[in-house]
C-alpha cells in the first residue's frame, strides 16, 4: 500500500502551505486534491492578504502571515507577486465612518500600525477615487498577492522538498483502527498515514462527517470580476463602497463583493461555479468608486465556494478521535492568512501544540452547536426551482 | 430569443414566428470600432476603414447584407441589432436565486437582462488564430473577419492579400476577396494538393491566383506596425525546406485554415460540449431537432459545429435553424403533433450533410509547420504576449522579471507527470488566454501546443472555461439601470457578524 507520514487532503492554499512545512521538517507528504492546484477557491479569490482587525480572534495568525509573504517568494523559489503597499478602507457613509474610526481603535489596541487618512490623502494614494469618500483607514502592513502563482508556488517548493502531489484523485473514506486513522482510502487506491491534514473547504464537514465527527461549516458561492488591463492606478489594496480588491501587477482590476449564495456540496465532484446578474452591480460599485475607469471593460468573471463556521472564523485544531485527524478551514479568510495556517499545522502534526495563539479557533467553541445549525440560521440553499 | 442573425438564425426565428411564437432575434452587428480594434468577437486584423461610416450607415450595411431579415420582420420576429448577448444565466445545484433563465443584453450604452423561455443560439463561429513572426502586425485577419469587412459592412481596406487554407473555406474567401475587388496574390496551404472545390480553384488559378501547396508562412513583415509582405517556406513533412523561401508583397494575410463553433454562451449555460474534428473541434452535443444537452435551449448553424461545407451551402445552416426553431415551437406547445412530424420529415429530408471528415488534422500540420517556420519565441497569445517556449515552460509572466532557478527548471513535463495537461492551469500560471480579446485569438493553438508538447490527444485537454462577459464589457454599460432596490439595500459586507461593517 502507498503510504506517508502525513496524508494531506486538499491542495488548495491551506492544504499546500501546511504540507509545504511539513515537507520542509523532513516529514514524508502526499497531498492528494480531487482537482487541481487551487482549483477551488484558493486559486479564485481577490488575493487581499491583512491583518483582519474585525476578527481579533485572527490577528496573531495574520500578523504571522503578513510577515511570512514579505520573503516568501524567495522561500518558496517561485514568485507569489505579493505586493505590500498597505490596504486602505475608505468610508462612504457616516455609518462606515464611525465603524472605521472603531476598528482603528481596535487596532492600536492590539498594536498593529493603522491611521485615519482624510479625503484629500486618499485621492493622493487612489487617484481618481470618488468624491464620496468621507475618511480611510490605513494599514501600512496589508497587501495583495497574485492567487494562482502563490497556490502553485507552495505546490512547488513541495514537491522541490521530495512531497508527492496526486490531483484528480478523490478521498473517499478512511481505515480506523482504535482512535487513529490508519489510512486514507482514495480513487486512486489506499493511503496508509501517521497523520492525516483535512484541508477540504466546503467538504470539511462531509470529510470529519466520515470519521463520525460533526463539524460545523456551510458551503457558500461568491463572486469577484476582473477588467482588461489598465494602466497603474495604485498598488495598494482597497476596500470601499461594499467592494474589495486590487490593481493586479499585469494593471486588471481584480474587485468582488455583493451576495454570497448558501449551497451544498459533494464530497467528491466539484461544484459549480456560474456567476449571476449580480456581477451588474459589481460593476456598478466598481465605477462608482472609481469613476474614471467606468469605460475600462469587465472582461471575466467567476466565482468560488467558500465555506464558513457559525462564528465566521477559521477552525483549526486535532480531533480528540480519531486522535491523528488535524482539521483546518478558513472561514473565507483563507488566502491572506495562509503562510500562518502551514506554521500552525505543522506545529500541531509535529508536536502537538503551536506558539501562534489560535487559542479561539478550536473546535470547543461548537460544542452547543445542535447538528441542525444550518436549518436553524439559513444558511441553507434556497429551494431548487431550475 | 434567437441570438444571432446570421443565416441559421434567422432562418430559426422565421420558423419559430410562423408557428406562432413570439420570437426576439439579436444580433451584434455592426460591431463598434472600439470591439473592432481589439479584434472581438472576429480577427478584424485592424483592416476596417477608419473612421468607420456612421453607425445608420452600418446598420443599413449589415440588414441589407441578409435579405431574410425582412423576411423575418414580416413574420413578427422582433429583430435587434447592435445588440450583443454578454452573459446566459440560469439556476443550478449552486445558484438558485433566479427567477427563471435569463440572458444578459447590451448596446453601446447599456445592458439588461431578458427572460426566455426558450433558446437557440446560432451565434456562428469565430476564426482560428495561428500565430507566426509579425502576426501582431495589422493586415493579419480571419475568414470571418475578412467576410464581415467584404459583405456585411463593406468596409475592407485591404488590396492585396495571401489566404492561409485551400479547404472550401479558404477558395471562397479568395473568391469573395476577389469579387470585392481585392487582389488574392497567393493561397496558401500545408497540403500538397488544393483541399477545396475544384471549380473554384480552377477559377481562382484562372484568374492568375498562386496556389502554394507544401508551404508554409515563415513570418510576414512589415513597417510601423503595418504588413507589407509575406514569407513563404516550402515544407517536407511540416518542417521547412532551407533556401525555398519566397516573398509576396501583400498589405493582408487571410487565416482561413478553419472555424471554431461560438459556444461560449453555450459552456456558460452548462450545454455539454464535445471534441469534434470534423465539426471545428469543440462543438456542443445535440439531437436531430438541434436540441442541447440542457433543458430549453437549442442550436443551429456554425455554432452547432462548423465544416468547410457550410461556406458553400449556407442551406446547411438554414434548415438546422428551421429545424431547431420547429423544436422550439413544438416544446412550447405551439403546434400540434401531426403538423410537427410533417414539417421536421420534410426539413429533415431537404437536410445536406457534407461534414468534410477530419478538420482538425488540417489545423495540427498548419500549426506544427509555423512552429517549426517561425521558431517557439512567437507569441501564441498576443494579448498577454505569451510565447509557445513560455507557454510550454509554464513560465510566470514576464512582467515579473526574471524568474528563479527553480521556475526555470518547470514546464509541462514536470507538470504533466502529476497530471493530465489542463489548459485552465496552464493559463493561470502563464497568463496565456487571459487578455482582452478573452482567449479567441490563442485558445486553439494553445491546446495544439499542448497536444504537441505533451503527447495527450487534443480531445483530451478539457476545454479552457467560459466565463460572462463574453464580451468585453465597459463597467459602465454593465451597470445595471434596472438594479432592484434590495441589492442596493442589503448589500452585505464579506461574511461578517452585522455588528463589524467592513470586511
Ligand atoms: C471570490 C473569492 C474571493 C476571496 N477573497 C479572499 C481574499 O481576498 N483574501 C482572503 O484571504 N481570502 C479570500 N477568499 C477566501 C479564500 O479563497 C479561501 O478561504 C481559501 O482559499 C481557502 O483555502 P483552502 O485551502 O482552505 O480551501 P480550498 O481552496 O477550498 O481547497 C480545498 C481543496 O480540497 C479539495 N477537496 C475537497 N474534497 C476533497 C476530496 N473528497 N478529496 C480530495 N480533495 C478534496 C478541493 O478540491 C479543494 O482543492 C476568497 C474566496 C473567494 C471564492
Ligand atoms: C468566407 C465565407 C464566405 C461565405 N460566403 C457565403 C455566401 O456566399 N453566401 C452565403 O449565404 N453565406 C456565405 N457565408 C456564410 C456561411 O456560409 C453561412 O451563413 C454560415 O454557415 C451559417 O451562418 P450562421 O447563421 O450559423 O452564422 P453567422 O452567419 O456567422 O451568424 C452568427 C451571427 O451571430 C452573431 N453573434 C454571435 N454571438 C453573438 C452574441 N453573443 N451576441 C449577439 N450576436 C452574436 C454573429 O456576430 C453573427 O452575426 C460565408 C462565410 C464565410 C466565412
Amino acid at each position: 500500500m502507498d503510504s506517508a507520514d502525513v496524508v494531506v487532503i486538499g491542495a488548495g492554499v491551506s492544504g499546500l502551505s501546511s504540507a509545504y512545512r511539513l515537507a520542509k521538517a523532513g516529514r514524508d507528504v502526499v497531498v492528494v486534491d480531487k482537482g487541481i492546484v487551487g482549483g477551488e477557491a484558493s486559486g479564485r479569490n481577490g488575493g487581499m492578504v491583512s491583518e483582519r482587525v474585525d476578527e481579533p480572534a485572527l490577528i496573531p495568525l495574520a500578523v504571522e502571515a503578513t510577515r511570512t509573504w514579505e520573503t516568501l517568494a524567495d522561500e518558496l523559489g517561485y514568485p507569489t507577486e505579493f505586493v505590500q503597499q498597505g490596504r486602505l478602507q475608505v468610508a462612504v457613509t457616516e455609518e462606515e465612518m464611525g465603524a472605521l474610526h472603531s476598528e482603528r481603535d481596535n487596532a492600536l489596541r492590539h498594536g498593529l500600525h493603522a491611521e485615519m487618512v482624510d479625503p484629500p490623502e486618499i485621492r493622493d494614494m487612489i487617484p481618481g477615487i470618488t468624491e464620496r469618500t468621507l475618511g480611510g483607514l490605513f494599514f501600512s502592513k496589508g497587501g495583495h498577492a497574485n492567487t494562482q502563482l502563490a497556490v502553485q508556488a507552495f505546490a512547488w517548493a513541495l514537491q522541490d522538498l521530495g512531497g508527492r502531489l496526486y490531483q484528480n484523485t478523490a478521498v473517499t473514506g478512511f481505515q480506523v483502527v482504535g482512535d487513529r486513522v490508519t489510512a486514507v482510502e482514495t480513487t486512486a487506491g489506499p493511503i496508509a498515514a501517521d497523520m492525516v491534514v483535512a484541508a477540504a473547504g466546503p467538504q470539511t464537514g462531509l470529510m470529519a462527517g466520515l470519521v463520525g465527527v460533526h463539524i460545523p461549516v456551510a458551503p457558500a458561492r461568491v463572486e469577484i470580476l476582473a477588467t482588461a488591463p489598465i494602466e497603474p492606478l495604485t498598488s495598494i489594496a482597497l476596500v470601499g463602497n461594499g467592494l474589495y480588491g486590487h490593481q493586479a501587477v499585469r494593471g486588471n482590476l481584480i474587485f468582488g463583493g455583493g451576495a454570497h449564495e448558501w449551497a451544498d456540496v459533494d464530497l467528491t465532484t466539484t461544484p459549480g461555479k456560474p456567476n449571476t446578474p449580480l456581477i451588474r452591480s459589481i460593476a456598478r460599485r466598481l465605477a462608482e468608486l472609481l469613476p474614471e475607469v467606468a469605460d475600462v471593460p469587465v472582461i471575466r468573471s467567476w466565482a468560488g465556494v467558500v465555506e464558513q463556521a457559525p462564528d465566521y472564523m477559521p477552525i483549526i485544531d486535532i480531533l480528540d478521535s480519531p486522535s491523528n485527524y488535524v482539521v483546518v478551514t478558513a472561514s473565507a479568510h483563507g488566502f491572506g492568512i495562509s503562510p500562518a495556517t502551514g506554521k500552525v499545522v505543522s506545529d500541531l502534526v509535529l508536536y502537538g501544540e503551536t506558539n501562534i495563539d489560535i487559542g479561539g479557533l478550536g473546535l470547543g467553541r461548537f460544542a452547543n452547536v445542535s447538528p441542525n445549525w444550518r436549518h436553524q440560521r439559513g444558511w441553507i440553499p434556497a429551494p431548487n426551482r431550475s | 430569443m434567437v441570438v444571432g442573425a446570421g443565416a441559421a438564425g434567422t432562418a430559426a426565428a422565421i420558423e419559430a414566428a410562423r408557428a406562432g411564437v413570439q420570437v426576439t432575434l439579436v444580433d451584434e452587428n455592426p460591431i463598434g470600432a472600439s470591439m473592432m480594434a481589439l479584434d472581438v468577437p472576429q480577427f478584424f486584423g485592424r483592416r476596417a476603414i477608419d473612421p468607420l461610416p456612421a453607425r445608420d450607415e452600418m446598420l443599413e450595411r449589415v440588414a441589407a447584407a441578409n435579405s431574410a431579415l425582412a423576411e423575418a420582420e414580416e413574420a413578427g420576429v422582433e429583430v435587434q441589432l447592435g445588440t450583443s448577448v454578454w452573459g446566459a444565466f440560469r439556476n443550478s445545484d449552486t445558484s438558485r436565486v433566479l427567477d427563471g433563465p435569463q440572458l444578459g443584453l447590451a448596446d453601446a450604452e447599456r445592458s439588461w437582462m431578458v427572460k426566455y423561455d426558450r433558446l437557440i443560439v446560432a451565434a456562428g463561429a469565430r476564426d482560428l488564430a495561428m500565430s507566426f513572426p509579425g502576426s501582431g502586425m495589422a493586415g493579419v485577419m480571419g475568414a470571418n473577419g475578412a467576410h464581415a469587412l467584404m459583405r456585411r459592412y463593406r468596409t475592407l481596406t485591404s488590396r492585396r492579400m495571401v489566404v492561409l487554407g485551400s479547404g472550401d473555406l479558404g477558395l471562397n474567401t479568395a473568391a469573395m476577396a476577389q469579387d470585392s475587388g481585392v487582389e488574392v496574390a497567393a493561397v496558401v496551404d500545408v497540403s500538397p494538393s488544393v483541399r477545396g472545390d475544384e471549380v473554384l480553384m480552377s477559377r481562382l488559378r484562372a484568374t492568375g491566383v498562386e496556389l502554394c501547396m507544401s508551404h508554409t508562412v515563415k513570418e510576414a513583415v512589415g513597417s510601423a506596425g503595418e504588413i507589407e509582405s509575406v514569407v513563404l517556406v516550402e515544407i517536407d513533412d511540416c518542417q521547412p525546406v532551407a533556401g525555398t523561401e519566397k516573398v509576396i508583397a501583400a498589405d493582408a494575410v487571410c487565416l482561413a485554415i478553419g472555424l471554431v463553433p461560438n459556444v461560449e454562451l453555450l459552456g456558460l449555460l452548462g450545454c455539454d460540449l464535445a471534441f469534434a474534428s470534423e465539426r471545428g473541434g469543440w462543438a456542443p452535443v445535440h439531437d436531430d431537432r438541434m436540441r442541447t444537452s440542457v433543458d430549453a435551449v437549442f442550436v443551429a448553424g456554425d455554432a452547432a459545429g462548423f465544416h468547410d461545407g457550410m461556406v458553400l451551402d449556407a442551406e446547411i445552416a438554414r434548415n438546422q435553424g428551421r429545424l431547431a426553431g420547429l423544436a422550439a415551437a413544438e416544446s412550447l406547445g405551439a403546434i400540434d403533433r401531426d403538423e410537427t412530424l410533417a414539417r421536421r420529415s420534410e426539413l429533415q429530408a431537404a437536410a445536406v450533410d457534407a461534414t468534410s471528415a477530419d478538420g482538425h488534422s488540417a489545423w495540427q500540420r498548419w500549426h506544427r509547420s509555423l512552429v517549426n517556420a517561425g521558431g517557439m519565441n512567437v507569441f501564441a497569445c498576443p494579448c498577454e504576449e505569451v510565447t509557445r517556449a513560455e507557454i510550454i515552460g509554464l513560465q510566470p509572466p514576464r512582467y515579473l522579471g526574471l524568474g528563479s532557478e527553480q521556475a526555470s527548471r518547470r514546464s509541462l513535463r514536470t507538470q504533466a507527470r502529476n497530471n493530465p495537461v489542463n489548459a485552465d492551469q496552464v493559463k493561470r500560471l502563464t497568463r496565456a488566454g487571459m487578455g482582452h480579446c478573452q482567449g479567441r485569438l490563442c485558445r486553439e493553438q494553445v491546446s495544439l501546443l499542448l497536444a504537441e508538447e505533451s503527447g495527450a490527444d487534443i480531445a483530451d485537454i478539457p476545454v479552457m472555461s467560459y466565463r460572462p462577459p463574453v464580451r468585453p464589457l465597459p463597467l459602465r454599460v454593465m451597470w445595471p439601470h434596472d438594479e432592484p432596490e434590495q441589492v442596493r439595500s442589503e448589500w452585505p459586507k464579506w461574511f461578517s457578524p452585522t455588528h463589524r461593517v467592513l470586511g
